[in-house]
């Protein structure tokens, strides 16, 4: 569904991505995992549009996307869910959700504003309330429910853990099972490793720039060099 | 130092609010400018210089659309005409459509390809295009002697008068007594009068009617002032009536847009995180261009109303303080806030009304960088504004 | 560098201070005092650029701080030079260094809300201020008062909107281009030493440099207090130069001009901001000098080949991955076409009636090529022709063996 052949990314002066390759098969939940500063969320701006990589090639359903435009890129069915949520705290939970379905004009959006919120009851309690307002673990769900308010075919997600407890992690990862049950493709990029690898069904670990493993999720939760760097030993 | 009592300075609250219903009128141009500087500034994050230039090439377009319409100098000198609101309305879509593209046209050739650079390149990029339409303008434009619109192709001219206090019967009986006594009195004098040799050598009757007619003359007078102190009346020019109405219209326009249209949230999104704003598959270029659209299109309102019921002479200068007053209502209301900046600019119009009204027209320029000043160091967010300092 | 050499660099700049002088001695009037101008524009850029481009503070109302200088010891001359009994020059100093005075005070009024405003905001705020001045001066004579019941002073008379006229002339040209290469020393030597380094750090970013224990406070209104005290200085000079000054010689676009001077010079480049400000003085002047009008058809061709020649350079930026000499030879290629079509549209265009007969007078075209030039700069290399480099004896070295130095440091 997507193949990433060697792309390389640049900040400047700084070589962000070397060489990174990966692809991702339909349905599949792909985890990347690595630390702070290996460049994960790089690698999934470049995937949205929002880098743009100097050499390699990014194909997406047989297209190359690698010099489509961000918005094009959404239209194609590639959604992300970004780092931090960054929901639009000035607008209320229904405007985000309804930004959410912002490139559909079909008459589908009321019913599947219906459907985020069975799927995340406590949205539909804070419906009108501004976003700003909301705690973090209701803004990572209202996020997710942003993203999936648009139909993706491949849904990034960005530390979708990122400050929560852990029993909202828990929840969260939860969820994100679901989604995949129910034909989305799920690219996820964390620095839970042990979280990310667990629903994994293929993983990949990125290390200063560059993919250093990649296996099943379960085989990777066994390797002794992953667990010494990434699940505490 | 001196101190020393000086007495208050002039102030006459009889012609007050007469200042203050023109101030509203100017009040209403600078909400329609200073919206255009804060919808630029909530999605760029840029003080867009060059707005004030729009809002002078929309002024010179009304102009030509009006010499356009048969209401040129040479025109109107051959034969005399009769405007209709239609011409208005002509005038206000054509400096709308003009501005709304000289707007986009900035954007893409001087804006668009600057937008990776820091903030201060392309606010240096703004303040050349912002000379550039100045001083080349000047080259191209009329400017010398400065043309202005002919008031004649305004149809509403003149004004509303709005009686706010009645003098008393008692004084309007008198007056009417007194009126027929200086008749009886004057018919009474011009009669001697002929009896007389000269109008220079009266005979002793000739001087007491003479005394009797100025002294009721003196008394008619005095009534009358009276009255006319008693008696307020309040006018409202019909010109800035409309502008104060169109300008409700539009604004009404532009709040229902941005609070409930799919582009009025991809705006807002944009103004809020342009990445994010992507992400939801929103193209930032064209709300960058929507926006500019608006904006520009707001001040194109403004510059026709402005030239066309004001009527000040035009020059490419013709901006620049005005657009200046419009950026600081924008900022005293808080930048980026839409309601923000109409209240900035009425508040801006009243306090200058006021600055005028309670010692002349000397520091009426200078009340607007008073003003901004303050509301900066003291609430840098603005009356509306989040109070968040800002981080570049 | 030891006492010699710098014993030396200041006998060198004095000399060439009465260099000037005397060569000008040798023209007539208005040549020297566009010598005299050029001098007081040196010494405004290159103080401007200590704010804006040394420190990052962007300030478009420096026009306001040559206003003070010039207005208030223009004041002073009026009132107190006839009793003072001083000799001119000595009188000329003291009145820079009042001006210089007054200007900083003034700076230091503007640099404090720099504390709290950054970026667009500090620009507004210098532009209100600048006009803030403007507007007392036009005012003036008028009551202090409290809401016109306590009169504290009565503002003096500057003249209002009409000149502040039989100033006291005192001319001395080398004092005025010994200004200038004071203020470039000021600020050389401020670069070289750690305080310098300070300054740099807060216009990168002050959020780090207050973490490595900069004082950005300190730092932002030293700066302010010192460019302005430059341009207050240069203020006084202009005064007792011209004897007559007006509001409108300092009006908005005198800030816009200094600005385009150091931008176009390189932000934060001295040698930058001294040579654009001698660029940008002379070119006008070219410009009045020839008395022929430009024709609309050549106006039309040099616009268009100036939108070629950036619509180029910007393709090969963006575009062209080659080696850096290709693309220096890019730019220069494009820069050559568009010349070469401009050239030839200018005789085709010149050809029809309409644009040959449209003639602008070069006087005019003085800020639209200033505004014009300001854009393309932003346009192709926002960083300014200089950008941050400097000019000085190892770099004149380098670019004159051809960098023998740089290839072996490479290998």
């Amino acid at each position: 569904m997507l193949r990433v052949e060697s792309i390389n990314v640049y900040y400047g002066a700084i070589h962000a991505l070397m060489d990174v390759s990966l692809e991702v098969g339909q349905g599949e939940i792909v985890s990347i995992i690595g630390s702070n500063g290996a460049g994960k969320s790089t690698l999934l701006r470049t995937l949205s549009g929002l880098k743009r990589a100097r050499t390699g090639s990014i194909q997406f359903m047989d297209q190359d996307i690698s010099e489509t435009q961000a918005c094009d890129i959404v239209s194609m069915g590639i959604v992300q869910s970004p780092e931090g949520r960054r929901i639009f705290t000035n607008m209320s939970v229904s405007e985000n959700l309804q930004l959410g379905a912002y490139i559909r004009r079909d008459a589908g959006v009321g019913k599947d504003m219906e459907e985020v919120m069975q799927r995340f009851p406590r949205l539909k309690e804070r419906i009108k309330q501004n976003a700003g307002t909301l705690s973090g673990g209701e803004q990572q769900m209202l996020a997710i429910g942003r993203a999936l308010m648009c139909r993706p075919k491949l849904l990034l997600l960005d530390e979708p853990s990122l400050g929560l407890a852990p029993n909202l992690v828990t929840e969260i990862f939860k969820i994100i099972l679901d989604i995949n049950a129910e034909g989305v493709t799920v690219l996820v990029v964390e620095q839970n490793a042990n979280r990310a690898l667990d629903i994994a069904h293929r993983a990949y670990v990125l290390e200063t720039g560059r993919i250093v493993l990649s296996d099943t999720g379960k085989a990777l939760l066994t390797n002794p060099k992953v667990k010494e760097a990434y699940l505490g030993g | 130092m001196v101190h020393q009592l000086l007495p208050i300075a002039a102030v006459d609250f009889n012609t007050l609010p007469q200042q203050l219903v023109l101030g509203i009128g100017i009040g209403a141009v600078y909400a329609l400018v200073a919206l255009g500087y804060t919808m630029v500034y909530g999605v760029l994050k840029l003080i867009n210089f060059a707005h004030a230039e729009v809002f002078m090439l929309g002024a010179y377009t009304a102009l030509f659309t009006a010499w356009y319409l048969g209401f040129s100098p040479q025109s109107l000198q051959a034969l005399e005409r009769e405007s209709s609101w239609l011409n208005l309305l002509i005038m206000l879509l054509a400096s709308m459509v003009i501005c709304a593209i000289i707007g986009v046209i900035i954007e893409r050739f001087a804006y668009r390809p600057m937008r990776s650079q820091p903030r201060i390149a392309i606010l240096i990029t703004a303040i050349g295009v912002s000379l550039l339409l100045q001083y080349g303008g000047a080259l191209f434009l009329p400017v010398s002697p400065p043309p202005s619109i002919d008031e004649r192709v305004n149809p509403y001219r003149g004004a509303y008068t709005i009686t706010l206090s009645r003098p008393s019967d008692r004084l309007l009986g008198q007056k009417e007594e007194l009126e027929r006594q200086y008749q009886e009195s004057n018919v009474a004098f011009e009669k001697q009068l002929e009896k007389e040799k000269s109008r220079f050598d009266l005979s002793p009757q000739g001087i007491a009617l003479r005394n009797a007619k100025q002294e009721a003359e003196r008394a008619l007078r005095k009534v009358t002032d009276e009255i006319a102190a008693s008696g307020r009346e309040l006018k409202l020019p019909r010109g800035q009536m409309i502008m104060l109405g169109a300008t409700l219209i539009l604004m009404l326009i532009l709040r229902h847009l941005v609070l409930y249209t799919r582009t009025g949230r991809a705006m807002r999104a944009a103004s809020h995180d342009f990445d994010t704003a992507s992400l939801m598959g929103i193209s930032v270029d064209k709300i960058v261009t929507v926006t500019f659209i608006i904006g520009s299109a707001l001040a194109g309102a403004g510059a026709m109303m402005q030239a066309t019921f004001i009527g000040t002479p035009l020059t490419t200068f013709y901006g620049v303080s005005l657009g200046v007053k419009a950026f600081v209502a924008a900022v005293l209301g808080g930048i980026g806030n839409i309601p923000g900046a109409v209240l900035g600019a009425m508040v801006l119009a009243i306090a200058e009304t006021l600055v005028v009204w309670a010692d002349g027209s000397k520091w009426k320029d200078a009340i607007a960088f008073v003003i901004l000043i303050a509301v900066l160091l003291f609430k840098p967010g603005g009356l509306l504004g989040s109070s968040k300092v800002e981080k570049v | 560098m030891n006492w010699g050499v710098r014993a030396v660099s200041i006998v060198a700049a004095v000399g060439f201070c009465f260099l000037i002088q005397t060569v000008s001695l040798g023209f007539g009037a208005d040549i020297q005092r566009l010598i005299a101008l050029a001098g007081l524009y040196v010494t405004l850029a290159v103080s401007l650029n200590l704010i804006n481009g040394i420190t990052g503070q962007f300030s478009i109302g420096h026009a306001a701080f040559y206003m003070i200088g010039a207005y208030t010891t223009g004041y002073l001359s009026i009132q107190f030079l006839k009793n003072s009994g001083m000799p001119g020059p000595v009188w000329l100093l003291l009145m820079m260094l009042a001006g210089a005075i007054m200007a900083s005070l003034a700076g230091l009024v503007v640099g404090l809300p720099s504390l709290r405003l950054k970026g667009d905001y500090l620009a507004i705020v210098t532009l209100g201020f600048g006009e803030i001045v403007r507007i007392i001066v036009v005012n003036s004579p008028f009551d202090v008062s409290f809401f016109g019941v306590f009169k504290f002073f009565t503002f003096p008379n500057l003249g209002g909107a009409y000149a502040l006229d039989k100033i006291p002339a005192i001319r001395e040209l080398w004092l005025i281009w010994l200004l200038a290469v004071v203020c470039i020393a000021v600020c050389r030597n401020l670069l070289k030493t750690a305080h310098g380094l300070a300054f740099l750090s807060v216009r990168e970013d002050e959020v780090a440099s207050l973490a490595m224990g900069v004082n950005v406070t300190r730092i932002k209104v030293t700066a302010f207090m010192i460019g302005s005290a430059f341009a207050g200085a240069a203020g006084a000079l202009l005064a007792h130069y011209e004897t007559s000054i007006l509001p409108s010689t300092f009006a908005m676009d005198v800030s816009f001009i200094i600005l385009t001077m150091v931008v176009l010079g390189g932000t934060g480049s001295i040698t930058g901001s001294a040579l654009a400000a001698i660029t940008l003085f002379a070119l006008p002047e070219v410009l009045r000098r020839n008395k022929e009008p430009v024709t609309g058809g050549t106006f039309l061709a040099i616009v268009i080949g100036v939108i070629a020649a950036v619509v180029l350079i910007r393709w090969f930026q963006n575009e062209y991955h080659g080696s850096k000499n290709k693309k220096t030879a890019g730019y220069f290629a494009s820069v050559a076409a568009s010349a070469i079509v401009a050239f030839g549209l200018t005789f085709a265009l010149n050809a029809i009636p309409a644009l040959h007969d449209k003639a602008f007078e070069g006087s005019k075209l003085r800020m639209v090529i200033f505004a014009g030039s300001l854009i393309i700069v932003m346009l192709i290399r926002p960083e300014g022709v200089f950008a941050h480099h400097e000019f000085s004896w190892t770099w004149l070295k380098k670019v004159l063996r051809i960098k023998p130095k740089s290839e072996a440091l490479a290998t």
